[in-house]
């Protein structure tokens, strides 16, 4: 809750207002994205497997870009790992989102794509929020709210003794 | 000197997104044609009007915003809040009673 006497914009800010249907909806949001990219991921799997070539000349693609030196960066030095870890990354941070395990740190990986995408796709025919923004700032949102707490297993691994053993390691869970 | 750190990356943070996406938009839109961050084409396909900003800095400016807040947040795992232990304490406390 927030609350700033000295500006009558700052009032009461509390999000137990939203009532039971919070939850409820960021749960149903998180695994709505979550299948978002496990269905990009495990469908490059299947056809390409660990050999995402597409991914390189994506990153190759972005010289003229806000990210274009580390993405040509990526695309010239380390290739081999940009074909593996596309494929890879967007199943298993789906698969985070979906069962809501270490949800931080996969809405962290999913805002990195939704970066690059963002970008590189940089068409920008309909303005710069375009959906690739909004699936940047949805796993923002999750990363903010926390969001594996809500029916998500994030809600046992924080009780697991190595977590309560190592508070630091809840920054990684919802 | 936590708060007014946490204070100035909201705002450092909010600010940067907030003027790569609205005030820089409201300004292209003002600028006249094309009104979007893309070059206006003819049905030949060629490019008759350029956006008045580089869609570079838009973008730019609102990724700068995102790095504020990621470093912000792993400032605050290097450093956690005062009284985040204890309201922990506190919630671990309610759920046993």
């Amino acid at each position: 809750m927030a609350y700033d006497v000295s500006n009558p914009l700052a009032g009461e800010f509390d999000l137990g207002r939203a009532g039971p249907l919070a939850p409820v909806w960021l749960a149903t949001l998180r695994v709505v994205v979550g299948w978002w990219f496990f269905h990009a991921g495990v469908t490059k799997l299947i056809e390409s497997g660990l050999h995402f070539t597409a991914g390189p000349s994506y990153l190759q693609g972005m010289g003229d870009t806000v990210l274009g030196p580390v993405a040509v960066w990526m695309a010239t030095t380390i290739p081999g790992f940009v074909e593996a870890i596309v494929p890879l990354a967007e199943t298993l941070i789906g698969l985070a989102l979906i069962v809501g395990a270490l949800v931080r740190l996969a809405s962290v990986g999913g805002a990195i794509f939704m970066a690059f995408f963002w970008v590189g796709n940089a068409e920008f025919g309909h303005g710069v929020v375009n959906g690739d923004l909004m699936g940047l700032l949805l796993f923002v949102t999750l990363l903010v709210l926390g969001a594996g707490r809500y029916l998500g297993l994030d809600a046992v691994l924080e009780r697991l003794a190595l977590v309560e053993n190592h508070p630091r390691l809840k920054h990684l869970l919802g | 000197m936590t708060d007014t750190i946490d204070k100035a990356a909201m705002a450092l943070s909010s600010t940067l997104l907030l003027a790569g996406i609205v005030v820089l938009g409201a300004v292209e839109t003002l600028d006249g044609v094309p009104y979007g961050a893309a070059p206006t084409t003819n049905e030949a396909g060629e490019v008759i009007a350029q956006p008045g900003i580089d869609p570079a800095v838009r973008t730019g400016l609102v990724l700068a915003g995102l790095a504020v807040l990621g470093l912000w947040g792993l400032y605050r795992v290097a450093v956690p809040a005062t009284g985040a232990e204890h309201r922990t304490a506190a919630d671990t406390t309610a759920e046993t009673q």
